[in-house]
């Protein structure tokens, strides 16, 4: 029993799972979902695809060389069963799982110390461009003339709360008739 | 050459399943690179048996986009075309492979067995 990696995502297909694809040259491939699928019946290229592991790979988004990642390997050759050799195997497993989350972390954190340097020097041509932009288009505008005149607020009438009372007819400014 | 429009292409055609069915499914990248764009394969496709089930007998045909064309004019038509052009530039870098989506996934190739004995045989001469 063999766990596969899609051809479209690299994710791992476990037995049981996904849909596989033969060629007429009887070249297989494997996809983890119909996502997968439709994506390669489009012809999509993989790696101009961006969730995909080899996009990440090719766009220098994930360690492509280190040393933990060279022991999980295709091996055609079967392994006797022992005990022993199984117990040690684990536990490396886990072992390099812990340094290799380490080492990921450390390049992550390498990539954004870049980005970030980027991302600010952008922000700074940005920002320049825009006040070059606006110093040029206030030498074009005319002078806007203040008039006090020209501004007319609508004055808000105001009724105090008090005038409005139920006990007084007339000066709740009812719509009733006027009783003198 | 000019610009290929980008609207009104579709014409409500949205049957992409009858599209991407098995039996018109085209060559790949990979298959054109390895196989088709090689010389002496080349010239065999080029100069094909007429065939009757084929467009245009089978007479006019284009390796790099593994499609058939019904006179030469439309032949040479298509080869200055953007489409034919992309293709070519889309042929030049390596194709995808099912060995690079495994090296993707952190799965690598065991190369050859450890054989001791080929490798003395091989230093003896040298």
């Amino acid at each position: 029993m063999r766990i596969d990696k899609c051809y479209f995502c690299s994710k791992s297909v476990y037995p049981g799972h996904g849909t596989a694809f033969v060629r007429n040259d009887a070249k297989v491939f494997r996809f983890c979902t119909s996502k997968c699928h439709k994506n390669f019946k489009m012809k999509r290229n993989p790696r101009k695809v961006r969730w995909t592991k080899a996009f990440r790979k090719a766009a220098g988004k994930e360690m492509t060389i280190d040393s933990t990642i060279e022991f999980e390997k295709r091996r055609n050759v079967p392994v006797r069963y022992d005990r022993e050799l199984v117990q040690t195997t684990v536990k490396a497993m886990k072992r390099i799982s812990e340094i290799k989350q380490r080492r990921e972390h450390a390049f992550w954190k390498n990539r954004m110390a870049a980005s970030r340097e980027k991302l600010k020097a952008s922000r700074r041509k940005k920002l320049e461009a825009k006040e070059a932009k606006a110093t040029s288009i206030r030498l074009v505008e005319p002078m806007a003339v203040e008039s006090p005149e020209r501004e007319k607020v609508r004055e808000k009438i105001k009724v105090s709360a008090k005038s409005r009372s139920a006990l007084i007819p007339g000066e709740g400014r009812s719509m009733g008739m006027d009783i003198d | 050459m000019g610009r290929l429009r980008r609207s009104r292409t579709h014409h409500a055609k949205r049957d992409v399943h009858r599209a991407s069915r098995t039996r018109v499914r085209t060559r790949d990248l990979d298959q054109i690179q390895s196989i088709d764009l090689d010389p002496k394969n080349r010239a065999a496709l080029e100069a094909q048996q007429l065939d009757f089930d084929k467009p245009g007998l089978a007479q006019h045909y284009c390796v790099e986009c593994a499609k058939y064309f019904e006179a030469d004019a439309a032949l040479r038509a298509h080869w200055r075309s953007k489409v034919h052009k992309r293709r070519c530039k889309a042929l030049k870098e390596p194709a995808y492979t099912i060995e690079e989506s495994e090296r993707a996934a952190g799965l690598g190739r065991e190369g050859k067995r450890p054989s001791t004995t080929t490798a003395i045989q091989e230093d003896i001469p040298s």
